[in-house]
C-alpha cells in the first residue's frame, strides 16, 4: 500500500518541480543593478521581454542620454516636442502624485538637484540665494502638455529619476503576464515588483532596509503578492560636510534636503510608479502630513521609520509586516 | 561431510536470525527513540561467536543484514551495517576474557557498540551532531537489553553445547 | 590459559555505564532551550525555518530525501511533528508533536532531521527594497 503512495508523490514532486522552473537575469540599467526572476515555463520569453522593456525606457526616459526624449524636453528652449506614449503616461502620473502630495513631489526639480551635486557626485551646497534663484525654474504645474506634445518652458528641466523605476517595474509585470508568467520577482535597485504570488502560492518576502544599518540589515519583511514596493530614504544618497549629512532627496520648498523627521519611507501599492513617486513625496512630507495622504488615498499602504525609531505602519500592513525581533526599533500601527 | 553441516548450521542460524530481525521489526516502538530496539537477533550473534568462531559468525551477520534490509527496506541497511560490524569487532575484542558464563556481558558490549556504530553512521549521513543526545537514552536501554539476549545466548549455548549437535 | 574477569566486576562495570548515562540524559534533557523556531534539515542540508509561534493555521509540507522516502511534516502553532511517512520503522511518526529543543524529531532511514531552535525566524526573504 505504502509504495504506490510514495511513487505517486514522487511523480507529483516531480510535476510541480516541472512548472516551476526558475529563471534569474541580473541587468545594468538606470543607473543601478536589477535582478529579474520569473518561475514556470514561460519564464524565460517573459524575461527577455522585460529585459528589453527596461533598456527601451532607460533609452526613452534617461536624463543624461542625448538621444532620449527626457534630454530633447530638457534641451527644447521651449519648443515643443513630441514625445512616446511612455514620456506621456509619466508626465500625467507625475502632475497626479504631485497634486496628491501637495508639491511634495516634483519632476522639475533637476536643476537643483544638479545644483547640489547629486547627479555628478561633484558634491556642493549651494548657497541661498543660488537656491532661491534655482527654484524659480521648478514648478510642475509649468510643463504644458497637449496631446503627444510637451512644452517645457526655457531654463527648467524635468527628470522622471523619481518615477522611472517604478513605471519600468510595472511594465515588466504587464509583459510578464502577457507572456503567461504568473510568478516573478523583479528587484530594480532597491525598488521591489512582484508577480502574483510565489509559485507555492505564498506571498514574496521582501526585506525593509534598515536605514541606520548596513546594506544587508533590514528592520522586517513584508509580504507581497502581485505589487510594487518602493523605499526612499535620506541613507541611500548623501555626502557629509562639516558634520551635517546632505541627502538626495531634496524639498521642492527649500530647495535642500528633506529633514522631515523620517529615515525612509516605503509604499507598497499595486502602481509601481504610483509607489515610486509617493515614497519621495511622503519622505518629503514627513510622517504627519504621509499619513493624511494615505487616509485621503486608497491605492497605497506605507512603513514609514521615522527618527525616533518608531516604524509606523499603515493599518493595511497590519498583517503583512512583521518587524524583526532585534530591529531595536518599536513598532506603530497607525489606523485610518 | 562435516564442511556440509557446518554451512547448513551457518544456513539455519541465518534463518533463525532474520526471522527474529523481521518479527522485531514488526513490534511497534514503545518509545519512539530513533535507532532504539531490542535486538533479539543479537541472540544468535553472541551464540555463534562463541560456538562456531568469527569467521562463520561474520558471515551470518553479514546475510542477516544484507537480507534483513530486503526484507524491512534498504533504508536503515547502512546504520545497520555500521552498528552490526562495530558490534562484530567489540565481540571479537571481548570473547577473549570473557567466559561460557559471561555472554550476558557480551551481549550487553555488543548493544553498545552497535549503538555507538548507528549513531556514528547516523550522524555522518544525517550530517545532525545533535543526535548524540540521544546517546544516553539509547545506551541505557541498549546495555539492560544487550545484557539478556546475552544471556539468552548463554542458556543457548549451556544445552546446546559448543559441539554442533 | 584465558584470564577471566568476575560476574561481579562486569555487573559493576555495566552499572556504572547505565548510571553515567542515565546522568548524562538527564542532565541534557532537563536543560529544554527556548525556542520557538522548527529548523528541518533533509540529508544534513537545512531546508527550511518556520517560526512556529506565527504558525495561524496547521499546514503539511512534504520532503523527500535521497532515499526517495516521503515524509510528511505537519506545522501547527507551537508544535511540529512528522505524521505520515513511507519509511520501515515508522519512529519518526510514532515520536508524535515536539514543542521543544529537548530532542529533534528525526526519520533516520529518510536523513530527516526537525530540530528546535532559538532565536528569530531568519525567514527566507525574496527581495528587500531600501
Amino acid at each position: 500500500m505504502k509504495r504506490p503512495l510514495a511513487l505517486s508523490l514522487a511523480v507529483l514532486l516531480l510535476l510541480s518541480g516541472c512548472s516551476s522552473t526558475e529563471e534569474s537575469t541580473t541587468i545594468f540599467a538606470m543607473d543601478t543593478v536589477m535582478t529579474l526572476t520569473a518561475y514556470g515555463s514561460h519564464a524565460r520569453e517573459g524575461l527577455s521581454a522585460a529585459e528589453a522593456e527596461i533598456n527601451r525606457l532607460e533609452k526613452t526616459l534617461s536624463v543624461t542620454r542625448e538621444d532620449s526624449e527626457v534630454w530633447a524636453i530638457d534641451h527644447s528652449a521651449g519648443a515643443p516636442v513630441t514625445v512616446g506614449t511612455d514620456t506621456a503616461a509619466l508626465l500625467n502620473a507625475a502632475a497626479a502624485l504631485g497634486d496628491r502630495t501637495g508639491g511634495a513631489l516634483d519632476v522639475t526639480l533637476y536643476p537643483v538637484v544638479k545644483a547640489w551635486g547629486f547627479t555628478t557626485g561633484d558634491y556642493r551646497i549651494p548657497d541661498a540665494e543660488e537656491l532661491a534663484d534655482l527654484l524659480t525654474r521648478v514648478d510642475d504645474h509649468a510643463v504644458h502638455m497637449d496631446g503627444d506634445t510637451v512644452t517645457l518652458p526655457a531654463g527648467m528641466e524635468l527628470d522622471f529619476g523619481a518615477l522611472a523605476k517604478g513605471y519600468a517595474g510595472e511594465q515588466c509585470a504587464s509583459l510578464l503576464k502577457e507572456a503567461g508568467v504568473t510568478s516573478a520577482i523583479l528587484n530594480l535597485g532597491g525598488n521591489v515588483q512582484t508577480v502574483g504570488a510565489k509559485p507555492d502560492g505564498s506571498p514574496w518576502r521582501v526585506a525593509v532596509q534598515d536605514p541606520e544599518g548596513e546594506s544587508e540589515d533590514y528592520v522586517g519583511w513584508l509580504e507581497l503578492t502581485d505589487e510594487a514596493a518602493v523605499t526612499s530614504g535620506g541613507y541611500q544618497r548623501y555626502f557629509e560636510e562639516n558634520g551635517v549629512r546632505y541627502w538626495h532627496i531634496i524639498d521642492p520648498d527649500t530647495g535642500a534636503p528633506a529633514r522631515s523627521g523620517l529615515l525612509s519611507a516605503t509604499i507598497v501599492g499595486k502602481s509601481g510608479t504610483a509607489c515610486d513617486g509617493l515614497s519621495t513625496g511622503l519622505f518629503v512630507l514627513g510622517p504627519e502630513k504621509a499619513l493624511d495622504c494615505w487616509r485621503q488615498s486608497d491605492d497605497f499602504e506605507a512603513v514609514l521609520i521615522g527618527e525616533d525609531h518608531t516604524v509606523q505602519i499603515t493599518a493595511g500592513l497590519a498583517d503583512r509586516f512583521t518587524l524583526r525581533e532585534d530591529s531595536g526599533y518599536t513598532l506603530r500601527i497607525v489606523e485610518e | 561431510m562435516k564442511q556440509t553441516k557446518r554451512l547448513t548450521l551457518c544456513a539455519l542460524l541465518t534463518a533463525i536470525a532474520l526471522t527474529i530481525f523481521v518479527a522485531e521489526a514488526q513490534i511497534p516502538p514503545v518509545v519512539p527513540v530513533p535507532g532504539m530496539k531490542l535486538g533479539l537477533a543479537n541472540i544468535v550473534t553472541v551464540y555463534a561467536m562463541f560456538a562456531l568462531g568469527p569467521g562463520d559468525t561474520l558471515m551470518i551477520l553479514l546475510c542477516r543484514i544484507f537480507l534483513g534490509s530486503l526484507f524491512a527496506g534498504g533504508s536503515t541497511f547502512l546504520y545497520s551495517l555500521a552498528g552490526g560490524l562495530l558490534c562484530y569487532l567489540s565481540m571479537l575484542l571481548f570473547r577473549k576474557i570473557l567466559t561460557e558464563k559471561q555472554l550476558w556481558v557480551c551481549g550487553a558490549i555488543g548493544a553498545i557498540f552497535h549503538n555507538l556504530g548507528q549513531m556514528g553512521a547516523a550522524i555522518l549521513i544525517a550530517r545532525t551532531p545533535q543526535l548524540v543526545l540521544y546517546l544516553p537514552v539509547l545506551l541505557i536501554t541498549g546495555v539492560i537489553a544487550g545484557a539478556f539476549t546475552g544471556l539468552g545466548a548463554q542458556l543457548l549455548l549451556a544445552r546446546l553445547g559448543r559441539r554442533i549437535p | 590459559m584465558k584470564k577471566t574477569l568476575s560476574n561481579r566486576f562486569w555487573l559493576i562495570l555495566l552499572g556504572v555505564i547505565v548510571a553515567g548515562s542515565a546522568l548524562a540524559a538527564w542532565l541534557l534533557l532537563s536543560r529544554v532551550p527556548t525556542g520557538s523556531i522548527a529548523a528541518i534539515y533533509l540529508d544534513g542540508e537545512l531546508v527550511e525555518r518556520i517560526d512556529l509561534a506565527a504558525v495561524t493555521e496547521s499546514y503539511t509540507r512534504t520532503y523527500t530525501g535521497k532515499s526517495g522516502i516521503t515524509d510528511v511534516v505537519e506545522v501547527a502553532r507551537g508544535k511540529i511533528r512528522v505524521k505520515e511517512a513511507d519509511c520501515p520503522d515508522q519512529v519518526c511518526v510514532h515520536q508524535g508533536w515536539i514543542e521543544t529543543g529537548v530532542v529533534p524529531v528525526v526519520c533516520l532511514p529518510n536523513a530527516l532531521v526537525i530540530q528546535i531552535e532559538d532565536g528569530s525566524a531568519e525567514p527566507e526573504i525574496d527581495g528587500a527594497v531600501g
